[in-house]
Protein backbone atom coordinates (compact mmCIF):
# COMPACT_ATOMS: atom_id res chain seq x y z
CA UNK A 1 0.00 0.00 0.00
CA UNK A 2 3.19 1.93 0.75
CA UNK A 3 2.36 5.36 -1.56
CA UNK A 4 5.87 5.91 -2.66
CA UNK A 5 9.05 4.99 -2.41
CA UNK A 6 12.34 7.38 -2.75
CA UNK A 7 15.70 7.44 -1.76
CA UNK A 8 16.00 11.46 -1.19
CA UNK A 9 12.95 11.16 2.07
CA UNK A 10 13.38 14.26 4.23
CA UNK A 11 12.49 13.43 8.23
CA UNK A 12 12.17 15.75 11.51
CA UNK A 13 13.92 13.79 14.04
CA UNK A 14 11.99 14.08 17.40
CA UNK A 15 14.18 13.33 20.28
CA UNK A 16 12.21 14.59 23.37
CA UNK A 17 14.75 13.81 25.95
CA UNK A 18 16.20 17.30 24.76
CA UNK A 19 13.03 19.40 24.94
CA UNK A 20 12.62 22.16 27.25
CA UNK A 21 9.08 23.17 26.26
CA UNK A 22 9.49 26.05 25.15
CA UNK A 23 6.91 26.06 22.68
CA UNK A 24 9.13 28.27 20.40
CA UNK A 25 7.86 25.93 17.28
CA UNK A 26 4.54 25.99 17.91
CA UNK A 27 4.87 30.01 17.28
CA UNK A 28 7.22 29.73 14.26
CA UNK A 29 4.71 27.15 12.62
CA UNK A 30 1.62 29.55 13.67
CA UNK A 31 4.17 32.47 12.28
CA UNK A 32 5.10 30.58 8.76
CA UNK A 33 2.04 29.30 8.40
CA UNK A 34 -0.57 32.03 9.30
CA UNK A 35 -2.63 30.62 11.38
CA UNK A 36 -4.70 32.32 13.75
CA UNK A 37 -4.42 32.00 18.18
CA UNK A 38 -6.31 30.01 19.42
CA UNK A 39 -8.32 31.02 22.90
CA UNK A 40 -8.00 28.08 24.79
CA UNK A 41 -8.97 27.36 28.93
CA UNK A 42 -6.88 26.06 31.42
CA UNK A 43 -7.16 23.30 32.30
CA UNK A 44 -4.75 22.43 34.89
CA UNK A 45 -1.78 22.18 33.08
CA UNK A 46 1.09 23.88 30.97
CA UNK A 47 -0.32 22.31 27.64
CA UNK A 48 -1.64 24.61 25.32
CA UNK A 49 -3.41 23.82 22.94
CA UNK A 50 -4.94 21.22 24.57
CA UNK A 51 -4.77 19.24 21.29
CA UNK A 52 -3.66 19.64 17.15
CA UNK A 53 -6.09 21.93 15.68
CA UNK A 54 -6.45 23.82 12.58
CA UNK A 55 -4.47 26.55 13.62
CA UNK A 56 -1.82 24.41 15.55
CA UNK A 57 -0.13 21.99 13.08
CA UNK A 58 2.21 20.38 15.93
CA UNK A 59 2.02 20.90 19.81
CA UNK A 60 4.02 19.83 22.96
CA UNK A 61 2.23 17.26 24.44
CA UNK A 62 3.01 17.92 28.33
CA UNK A 63 2.76 14.60 30.80
CA UNK A 64 3.81 14.38 34.33
CA UNK A 65 5.43 11.00 35.03
CA UNK A 66 6.98 11.25 37.88
CA UNK A 67 9.70 8.76 38.70
CA UNK A 68 11.77 6.99 41.48
CA UNK A 69 14.53 9.50 41.22
CA UNK A 70 12.37 12.82 40.17
CA UNK A 71 8.90 13.28 42.12
CA UNK A 72 8.30 15.99 39.25
CA UNK A 73 9.09 15.25 36.17
CA UNK A 74 7.59 16.25 32.96
CA UNK A 75 8.00 14.86 29.60
CA UNK A 76 7.88 17.15 26.74
CA UNK A 77 6.57 14.87 22.99
CA UNK A 78 6.34 17.01 19.63
CA UNK A 79 3.00 16.02 17.82
CA UNK A 80 2.71 16.95 14.44
CA UNK A 81 1.75 14.71 11.45
CA UNK A 82 3.86 11.53 11.17
CA UNK A 83 4.39 11.89 7.32
CA UNK A 84 3.53 7.80 7.08
CA UNK A 85 5.17 5.96 3.98
CA UNK A 86 1.79 3.86 3.94
CA UNK A 87 -0.23 6.79 4.75
CA UNK A 88 -3.58 5.66 6.10
CA UNK A 89 -4.97 9.38 5.47
CA UNK A 90 -4.05 9.69 1.65
CA UNK A 91 -5.06 5.60 1.30
CA UNK A 92 -9.09 6.52 1.90
CA UNK A 93 -8.88 10.09 1.15
CA UNK A 94 -11.56 9.68 -2.53
CA UNK A 95 -10.77 13.26 -4.05
CA UNK A 96 -7.10 12.97 -5.70
CA UNK A 97 -4.87 15.69 -4.98
CA UNK A 98 -6.15 16.78 -1.93
CA UNK A 99 -3.16 14.83 0.40
CA UNK A 100 -0.35 14.35 -2.03
CA UNK A 101 3.58 13.03 -1.72
CA UNK A 102 6.19 15.71 -2.42
CA UNK A 103 9.21 14.74 -3.97
CA UNK A 104 10.80 15.03 0.14
CA UNK A 105 8.42 12.01 1.25
CA UNK A 106 5.64 14.67 3.17
CA UNK A 107 2.21 14.47 3.27
CA UNK A 108 0.94 17.53 1.60
CA UNK A 109 -2.46 18.83 1.16
CA UNK A 110 -4.46 20.97 -1.44
CA UNK A 111 -7.48 22.51 0.62
CA UNK A 112 -8.75 23.51 -2.96
CA UNK A 113 -9.06 19.45 -3.99
CA UNK A 114 -10.44 19.14 -0.72
CA UNK A 115 -14.38 18.13 -0.32
CA UNK A 116 -14.96 17.51 3.52
CA UNK A 117 -15.46 14.18 3.58
CA UNK A 118 -13.53 13.83 6.59
CA UNK A 119 -12.86 9.65 6.23
CA UNK A 120 -8.96 10.96 6.28
CA UNK A 121 -9.15 11.68 10.32
CA UNK A 122 -10.71 8.26 10.71
CA UNK A 123 -8.22 6.42 8.45
CA UNK A 124 -5.10 8.26 9.95
CA UNK A 125 -3.76 6.17 13.37
CA UNK A 126 -2.49 8.83 14.96
CA UNK A 127 -5.63 11.23 15.39
CA UNK A 128 -3.59 13.95 13.21
CA UNK A 129 -5.87 15.96 10.61
CA UNK A 130 -8.33 18.50 11.19
CA UNK A 131 -10.68 20.59 9.80
CA UNK A 132 -10.92 24.75 9.49
CA UNK A 133 -14.18 26.26 8.92
CA UNK A 134 -15.13 25.74 5.77
CA UNK A 135 -14.57 21.54 6.59
CA UNK A 136 -10.74 21.36 4.59
CA UNK A 137 -8.60 19.63 5.90
CA UNK A 138 -5.18 21.03 7.62
CA UNK A 139 -2.21 19.59 9.19
CA UNK A 140 1.50 19.77 9.14
CA UNK A 141 2.65 19.58 5.59
CA UNK A 142 6.59 19.43 6.66
CA UNK A 143 6.71 23.05 5.57
CA UNK A 144 6.93 21.50 1.78
CA UNK A 145 7.11 24.89 0.68
CA UNK A 146 10.22 25.41 2.28
CA UNK A 147 12.28 22.79 2.13
CA UNK A 148 11.19 22.70 -1.71
CA UNK A 149 13.20 25.78 -1.49
CA UNK A 150 16.37 24.71 0.40
CA UNK A 151 14.80 26.15 3.66
CA UNK A 152 14.27 23.38 6.37
CA UNK A 153 10.89 23.82 8.53
CA UNK A 154 10.25 26.48 10.54
CA UNK A 155 9.83 24.57 14.07
CA UNK A 156 13.04 22.85 13.40
CA UNK A 157 14.70 26.09 12.34
CA UNK A 158 13.83 27.78 15.54
CA UNK A 159 13.62 24.69 18.06
CA UNK A 160 17.08 26.37 20.24
CA UNK A 161 17.92 22.70 21.59
CA UNK A 162 18.12 20.08 19.14
CA UNK A 163 15.05 18.41 20.11
CA UNK A 164 13.60 19.10 16.58
CA UNK A 165 16.26 18.48 13.40
CA UNK A 166 15.36 18.20 9.94
CA UNK A 167 17.50 15.85 7.26
CA UNK A 168 18.00 13.06 5.19
CA UNK A 169 15.61 10.39 6.80
CA UNK A 170 18.61 7.72 6.35
CA UNK A 171 20.99 10.08 7.93
CA UNK A 172 18.79 11.35 10.83
CA UNK A 173 18.56 7.56 11.81
CA UNK A 174 21.89 6.28 11.38
CA UNK A 175 23.07 9.43 13.69
CA UNK A 176 20.58 8.95 16.08
CA UNK A 177 21.42 5.08 16.76
CA UNK A 178 25.53 6.38 17.01
CA UNK A 179 24.19 8.56 19.42
CA UNK A 180 22.93 5.40 21.39
CA UNK A 181 18.91 5.51 21.52
CA UNK A 182 17.55 1.75 21.15
CA UNK A 183 14.47 2.51 19.88
CA UNK A 184 13.58 5.28 17.06
CA UNK A 185 10.32 5.18 16.81
CA UNK A 186 8.92 5.22 13.56
CA UNK A 187 12.05 3.65 11.69
CA UNK A 188 9.61 0.79 10.62
CA UNK A 189 6.07 1.47 11.92
CA UNK A 190 3.58 2.02 8.65
CA UNK A 191 6.42 1.58 5.97
CA UNK A 192 8.29 4.38 8.13
CA UNK A 193 7.44 7.39 9.49
CA UNK A 194 8.68 10.94 8.63
CA UNK A 195 8.61 12.08 11.85
CA UNK A 196 10.82 10.27 14.02
CA UNK A 197 11.55 10.05 17.04
CA UNK A 198 14.71 8.67 19.34
CA UNK A 199 13.34 7.68 22.79
CA UNK A 200 16.11 6.48 25.72
CA UNK A 201 12.70 5.33 27.71
CA UNK A 202 9.56 3.44 26.76
CA UNK A 203 7.31 5.59 23.82
CA UNK A 204 4.16 4.45 25.46
CA UNK A 205 5.74 6.54 28.57
CA UNK A 206 5.20 10.16 26.72
CA UNK A 207 2.01 8.48 25.30
CA UNK A 208 3.07 7.34 21.87
CA UNK A 209 0.84 4.41 20.58
CA UNK A 210 2.38 1.43 20.89
CA UNK A 211 1.84 -0.24 17.27
CA UNK A 212 0.55 2.08 14.91
CA UNK A 213 -1.69 0.84 12.40
CA UNK A 214 -4.19 1.97 9.92
CA UNK A 215 -7.77 0.80 10.70
CA UNK A 216 -8.27 -2.67 9.69
CA UNK A 217 -11.31 -2.00 7.49
CA UNK A 218 -9.55 0.52 6.00
CA UNK A 219 -6.97 -1.96 4.93
CA UNK A 220 -9.55 -4.57 3.80
CA UNK A 221 -11.51 -2.19 1.54
CA UNK A 222 -8.13 -0.85 0.24
CA UNK A 223 -6.66 -4.58 -0.25
CA UNK A 224 -9.69 -6.68 -1.02
CA UNK A 225 -13.36 -4.05 -1.92
CA UNK A 226 -11.81 -1.90 -4.31
CA UNK A 227 -10.25 -4.35 -6.87
CA UNK A 228 -13.43 -6.78 -6.21
CA UNK A 229 -15.59 -3.74 -7.25
CA UNK A 230 -13.25 -3.77 -10.79
CA UNK A 231 -13.18 -7.71 -11.14
CA UNK A 232 -17.31 -7.89 -10.12
CA UNK A 233 -18.47 -5.64 -12.64
CA UNK A 234 -15.88 -7.20 -15.51
CA UNK A 235 -16.46 -10.31 -14.30
CA UNK A 236 -20.32 -10.14 -14.70
CA UNK A 237 -20.34 -8.49 -18.14
CA UNK A 238 -17.81 -11.09 -19.71
CA UNK A 239 -19.90 -13.82 -18.45
CA UNK A 240 -22.88 -11.69 -19.91
CA UNK A 241 -21.02 -11.98 -23.13
CA UNK A 242 -20.04 -15.79 -23.08
CA UNK A 243 -23.55 -16.50 -22.15
CA UNK A 244 -25.12 -14.23 -24.94
CA UNK A 245 -22.66 -15.92 -27.90
CA UNK A 246 -22.83 -19.34 -26.12
CA UNK A 247 -26.35 -20.19 -25.54
CA UNK A 248 -27.93 -16.90 -26.80
CA UNK A 249 -30.97 -15.28 -25.80
CA UNK A 250 -34.09 -16.60 -24.45
CA UNK A 251 -36.76 -18.32 -26.90
CA UNK A 252 -40.13 -18.20 -26.22
CA UNK A 253 -41.59 -21.81 -26.12
CA UNK A 254 -43.90 -22.57 -28.87
CA UNK A 255 -47.35 -24.03 -27.82
CA UNK A 256 -47.11 -27.57 -27.05
CA UNK A 257 -49.39 -29.99 -26.03
CA UNK B 1 -51.00 -3.77 -34.85
CA UNK B 2 -50.72 -6.94 -31.93
CA UNK B 3 -52.67 -7.03 -28.78
CA UNK B 4 -51.06 -5.45 -25.84
CA UNK B 5 -51.69 -6.01 -22.37
CA UNK B 6 -50.45 -3.28 -19.66
CA UNK B 7 -47.62 -5.08 -17.52
CA UNK B 8 -46.48 -2.12 -15.73
CA UNK B 9 -48.06 1.09 -14.54
CA UNK B 10 -46.94 4.14 -15.52
CA UNK B 11 -45.65 5.33 -12.19
CA UNK B 12 -43.66 2.21 -12.06
CA UNK B 13 -41.97 2.92 -15.55
CA UNK B 14 -41.56 6.51 -14.07
CA UNK B 15 -40.03 5.41 -10.87
CA UNK B 16 -38.29 2.72 -12.21
CA UNK B 17 -36.23 5.48 -14.56
CA UNK B 18 -35.39 7.84 -11.69
CA UNK B 19 -34.38 4.47 -9.32
CA UNK B 20 -31.98 3.62 -12.99
CA UNK B 21 -30.96 6.97 -13.58
CA UNK B 22 -29.64 7.69 -10.32
CA UNK B 23 -28.08 4.30 -9.81
CA UNK B 24 -26.02 4.59 -12.80
CA UNK B 25 -24.81 8.12 -12.03
CA UNK B 26 -24.17 7.16 -8.19
CA UNK B 27 -22.26 3.92 -9.25
CA UNK B 28 -20.13 6.01 -11.69
CA UNK B 29 -20.02 9.21 -9.63
CA UNK B 30 -18.60 6.14 -6.77
CA UNK B 31 -15.92 4.39 -9.26
CA UNK B 32 -14.91 8.04 -9.72
CA UNK B 33 -13.90 8.43 -5.85
CA UNK B 34 -12.85 4.90 -5.46
CA UNK B 35 -10.44 4.87 -8.33
CA UNK B 36 -9.18 8.68 -8.48
CA UNK B 37 -10.58 9.36 -11.74
CA UNK B 38 -9.95 12.98 -12.85
CA UNK B 39 -11.40 12.82 -16.19
CA UNK B 40 -14.91 11.88 -14.72
CA UNK B 41 -14.66 14.36 -11.93
CA UNK B 42 -13.82 16.66 -14.96
CA UNK B 43 -16.94 16.15 -16.45
CA UNK B 44 -18.55 17.69 -12.94
CA UNK B 45 -16.86 20.30 -12.59
CA UNK B 46 -14.37 19.14 -9.81
CA UNK B 47 -14.17 16.64 -7.62
CA UNK B 48 -16.36 18.69 -4.95
CA UNK B 49 -19.17 19.19 -7.36
CA UNK B 50 -19.38 15.53 -8.21
CA UNK B 51 -19.73 14.92 -4.15
CA UNK B 52 -22.65 17.12 -3.87
CA UNK B 53 -23.84 15.00 -7.31
CA UNK B 54 -23.74 11.99 -5.97
CA UNK B 55 -24.89 12.77 -2.25
CA UNK B 56 -27.90 14.40 -4.05
CA UNK B 57 -27.94 11.48 -6.56
CA UNK B 58 -28.23 9.26 -3.34
CA UNK B 59 -31.24 11.46 -1.86
CA UNK B 60 -33.35 10.60 -5.20
CA UNK B 61 -32.00 7.70 -4.82
CA UNK B 62 -32.96 6.83 -1.62
CA UNK B 63 -36.85 8.23 -2.53
CA UNK B 64 -36.89 6.32 -5.37
CA UNK B 65 -36.21 2.92 -3.47
CA UNK B 66 -38.56 3.20 -1.21
CA UNK B 67 -41.41 3.97 -3.07
CA UNK B 68 -40.74 1.04 -5.34
CA UNK B 69 -41.51 -1.40 -2.29
CA UNK B 70 -44.93 -0.47 -3.83
CA UNK B 71 -44.10 -2.30 -7.09
CA UNK B 72 -42.75 -5.41 -6.26
CA UNK B 73 -42.67 -5.82 -2.38
CA UNK B 74 -45.04 -7.95 -2.45
CA UNK B 75 -44.67 -10.03 -5.12
CA UNK B 76 -41.40 -10.65 -4.08
CA UNK B 77 -41.93 -12.12 -0.99
CA UNK B 78 -43.83 -14.92 -2.30
CA UNK B 79 -42.52 -17.89 -3.76
CA UNK B 80 -44.84 -21.09 -4.64
CA UNK B 81 -43.48 -24.53 -6.31
CA UNK B 82 -43.13 -23.36 -9.85
CA UNK B 83 -40.26 -20.67 -7.95
CA UNK B 84 -38.69 -23.89 -6.90
CA UNK B 85 -38.78 -25.81 -10.13
CA UNK B 86 -37.70 -22.63 -12.09
CA UNK B 87 -34.66 -22.21 -9.96
CA UNK B 88 -33.71 -26.26 -10.77
CA UNK B 89 -33.93 -25.80 -14.45
CA UNK B 90 -31.73 -22.49 -13.64
CA UNK B 91 -34.43 -20.62 -15.75
CA UNK B 92 -34.17 -22.08 -18.45
CA UNK B 93 -31.35 -19.44 -19.51
CA UNK B 94 -28.09 -22.34 -19.25
CA UNK B 95 -30.08 -24.39 -21.72
CA UNK B 96 -32.95 -24.24 -24.31
CA UNK B 97 -33.63 -27.81 -24.11
CA UNK B 98 -35.05 -27.93 -20.49
CA UNK B 99 -39.31 -27.18 -19.50
CA UNK B 100 -39.23 -24.39 -17.73
CA UNK B 101 -42.63 -24.15 -15.56
CA UNK B 102 -45.32 -21.69 -15.80
CA UNK B 103 -44.67 -17.94 -14.24
CA UNK B 104 -46.42 -15.62 -12.79
CA UNK B 105 -45.73 -11.83 -13.35
CA UNK B 106 -42.22 -12.09 -12.11
CA UNK B 107 -40.03 -15.51 -11.83
CA UNK B 108 -38.44 -15.93 -8.61
CA UNK B 109 -35.15 -14.48 -10.57
CA UNK B 110 -36.84 -11.50 -10.67
CA UNK B 111 -38.35 -11.96 -7.08
CA UNK B 112 -34.43 -11.99 -5.55
CA UNK B 113 -32.96 -9.66 -7.50
CA UNK B 114 -35.54 -7.33 -6.18
CA UNK B 115 -35.10 -8.30 -2.70
CA UNK B 116 -31.12 -7.98 -2.97
CA UNK B 117 -31.34 -4.31 -4.57
CA UNK B 118 -34.05 -3.18 -1.65
CA UNK B 119 -31.94 -4.88 0.86
CA UNK B 120 -28.41 -4.02 -0.04
CA UNK B 121 -29.93 -0.28 -1.18
CA UNK B 122 -31.00 0.30 2.16
CA UNK B 123 -27.71 -0.54 3.30
CA UNK B 124 -25.69 1.88 0.78
CA UNK B 125 -28.43 4.60 1.54
CA UNK B 126 -28.17 4.34 5.21
CA UNK B 127 -24.36 3.86 5.07
CA UNK B 128 -24.41 6.80 2.57
CA UNK B 129 -25.99 9.28 4.87
CA UNK B 130 -23.54 8.26 8.17
CA UNK B 131 -20.80 9.21 5.92
CA UNK B 132 -22.57 12.33 4.84
CA UNK B 133 -23.86 13.53 8.47
CA UNK B 134 -22.24 11.23 10.70
CA UNK B 135 -18.19 12.49 9.99
CA UNK B 136 -17.55 13.31 13.73
CA UNK B 137 -18.15 9.81 15.02
CA UNK B 138 -15.01 7.63 14.09
CA UNK B 139 -16.09 4.39 14.47
CA UNK B 140 -19.44 5.05 12.67
CA UNK B 141 -17.78 6.39 9.58
CA UNK B 142 -15.40 3.84 9.26
CA UNK B 143 -18.14 1.22 9.66
CA UNK B 144 -20.42 2.89 7.32
CA UNK B 145 -17.23 2.96 4.68
CA UNK B 146 -17.09 -0.32 5.20
CA UNK B 147 -20.90 -1.12 4.68
CA UNK B 148 -21.25 1.31 1.56
CA UNK B 149 -18.84 -0.32 -0.09
CA UNK B 150 -19.56 -3.87 0.54
CA UNK B 151 -23.08 -3.16 -0.82
CA UNK B 152 -21.04 -1.22 -3.73
CA UNK B 153 -19.67 -4.77 -4.96
CA UNK B 154 -23.31 -6.05 -4.63
CA UNK B 155 -24.62 -3.51 -6.94
CA UNK B 156 -22.07 -3.30 -9.66
CA UNK B 157 -22.36 -7.38 -9.77
CA UNK B 158 -26.54 -7.90 -9.64
CA UNK B 159 -27.25 -4.34 -11.60
CA UNK B 160 -25.30 -5.82 -14.77
CA UNK B 161 -27.02 -8.71 -14.74
CA UNK B 162 -30.25 -7.08 -14.33
CA UNK B 163 -29.64 -4.72 -17.45
CA UNK B 164 -28.26 -8.24 -19.53
CA UNK B 165 -31.69 -10.12 -18.82
CA UNK B 166 -33.81 -6.53 -19.44
CA UNK B 167 -32.33 -6.17 -22.74
CA UNK B 168 -30.03 -8.87 -24.81
CA UNK B 169 -31.25 -11.80 -23.30
CA UNK B 170 -34.93 -11.50 -23.46
CA UNK B 171 -35.33 -9.33 -26.48
CA UNK B 172 -39.07 -7.51 -25.77
CA UNK B 173 -38.52 -7.50 -22.34
CA UNK B 174 -37.29 -3.87 -22.83
CA UNK B 175 -40.33 -2.95 -24.34
CA UNK B 176 -41.54 -2.91 -21.06
CA UNK B 177 -39.89 -0.22 -19.18
CA UNK B 178 -41.00 2.16 -22.10
CA UNK B 179 -44.49 1.21 -22.75
CA UNK B 180 -45.71 -0.10 -19.54
CA UNK B 181 -47.27 -2.77 -21.61
CA UNK B 182 -45.97 -6.08 -23.95
CA UNK B 183 -47.84 -8.14 -26.64
CA UNK B 184 -50.77 -10.46 -25.05
CA UNK B 185 -48.79 -13.07 -27.12
CA UNK B 186 -45.94 -12.84 -25.64
CA UNK B 187 -47.40 -12.41 -22.35
CA UNK B 188 -49.29 -15.90 -22.47
CA UNK B 189 -46.30 -17.77 -23.31
CA UNK B 190 -43.85 -15.97 -20.64
CA UNK B 191 -46.49 -15.06 -17.72
CA UNK B 192 -48.97 -17.63 -18.36
CA UNK B 193 -49.77 -17.60 -14.33
CA UNK B 194 -50.35 -13.66 -14.88
CA UNK B 195 -52.33 -14.07 -17.75
CA UNK B 196 -54.94 -16.43 -16.59
C1 LIG C 1 -26.58 2.87 -5.71
C2 LIG C 1 -26.26 3.65 -4.75
C3 LIG C 1 -24.85 4.12 -4.41
C4 LIG C 1 -23.66 3.74 -4.92
C5 LIG C 1 -23.42 2.73 -6.00
C6 LIG C 1 -22.61 4.47 -4.20
C7 LIG C 1 -21.25 4.32 -4.40
C8 LIG C 1 -20.27 5.01 -3.71
C9 LIG C 1 -18.87 4.77 -3.82
C10 LIG C 1 -18.23 3.67 -4.61
C11 LIG C 1 -18.23 5.70 -3.06
C12 LIG C 1 -16.73 5.88 -2.88
C13 LIG C 1 -16.37 5.12 -1.66
C14 LIG C 1 -15.22 5.62 -0.96
O1 LIG C 1 -14.34 6.27 -1.50
O2 LIG C 1 -15.24 5.32 0.20
C15 LIG C 1 -19.21 6.49 -2.42
C16 LIG C 1 -18.96 7.49 -1.53
C17 LIG C 1 -19.94 8.17 -0.85
N1 LIG C 1 -21.30 7.99 -0.96
FE1 LIG C 1 -22.23 6.67 -2.13
N2 LIG C 1 -23.21 5.30 -3.30
C18 LIG C 1 -24.57 5.11 -3.39
C19 LIG C 1 -25.54 5.72 -2.66
C20 LIG C 1 -25.29 6.71 -1.75
C21 LIG C 1 -26.30 7.33 -0.98
C22 LIG C 1 -27.77 6.95 -1.00
C23 LIG C 1 -25.66 8.28 -0.25
C24 LIG C 1 -26.25 9.25 0.73
C25 LIG C 1 -27.14 10.10 0.46
C26 LIG C 1 -24.25 8.24 -0.54
C27 LIG C 1 -23.28 9.02 0.03
C28 LIG C 1 -21.93 8.88 -0.13
C29 LIG C 1 -20.93 9.65 0.53
C30 LIG C 1 -21.21 10.76 1.52
C31 LIG C 1 -19.68 9.20 0.09
C32 LIG C 1 -18.29 9.69 0.54
C33 LIG C 1 -17.66 10.54 -0.47
C34 LIG C 1 -18.46 11.75 -0.66
O3 LIG C 1 -18.64 12.53 0.28
O4 LIG C 1 -18.94 11.91 -1.76
N3 LIG C 1 -24.05 7.27 -1.46
N4 LIG C 1 -20.46 6.06 -2.84
S1 LIG D 1 0.07 10.79 10.52
FE1 LIG D 1 -2.02 10.65 9.80
S2 LIG D 1 -2.28 12.48 8.58
FE2 LIG D 1 -0.07 12.20 8.82
S3 LIG D 1 0.56 10.99 7.02
FE3 LIG D 1 0.13 9.54 8.67
S4 LIG D 1 -2.01 8.98 8.30
FE4 LIG D 1 -1.67 10.86 7.17
S1 LIG E 1 -11.58 15.42 4.13
FE1 LIG E 1 -10.47 16.11 2.30
S2 LIG E 1 -8.38 15.37 2.56
FE2 LIG E 1 -9.68 14.23 4.02
S3 LIG E 1 -10.27 12.34 2.95
FE3 LIG E 1 -11.90 13.83 2.56
S4 LIG E 1 -11.30 14.85 0.65
FE4 LIG E 1 -9.47 13.79 1.39
S1 LIG F 1 11.26 24.54 20.02
FE1 LIG F 1 12.41 22.65 20.50
S2 LIG F 1 12.77 22.79 22.68
FE2 LIG F 1 11.21 24.31 22.26
S3 LIG F 1 9.29 23.16 22.59
FE3 LIG F 1 9.73 22.95 20.44
S4 LIG F 1 10.84 21.04 20.32
FE4 LIG F 1 10.89 21.64 22.45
Amino acid sequence: MANNTNTSRKAILVTPELCIGCRACQVACKSWNQLSAIKTKNNGTYQNPPDLASAAYNMIQYSEVPSDQNAVRWLFLSRRCMHCEDAGCMTICPSPGALYRTDDGAVAFDRDKCIGCKLCVNACPFDVPRYDAEDKVTKCHLCFDRIGAGMEPACTKTCPTGALKFGDRDELVGAAKQEGFGTIYGEKDLGGLGSIYAFKEEPKLYGMKENPEIPSSVVFWHTYLKPLSLIGLGGVVGAAAIHYLAIGPHKDQEEEV
Amino acid sequence: MAEMVRKSSVDEVLNHWILAGSCILLVITGFAFLFHMESVGGVFGGFDTMKSVHNWAGVVFSVSLLYSMRHYLADALHYDADDRQWFKVAGGYLSHKVKVPPMGKYNPGQKLYYLIILLAGIAIALSGFAIWFMKDNGSIMLLAHLVHNVAFVVFVVVVPVHIYLGTLANPGTFGIMVTGTMPLETAKKRHPKWIS
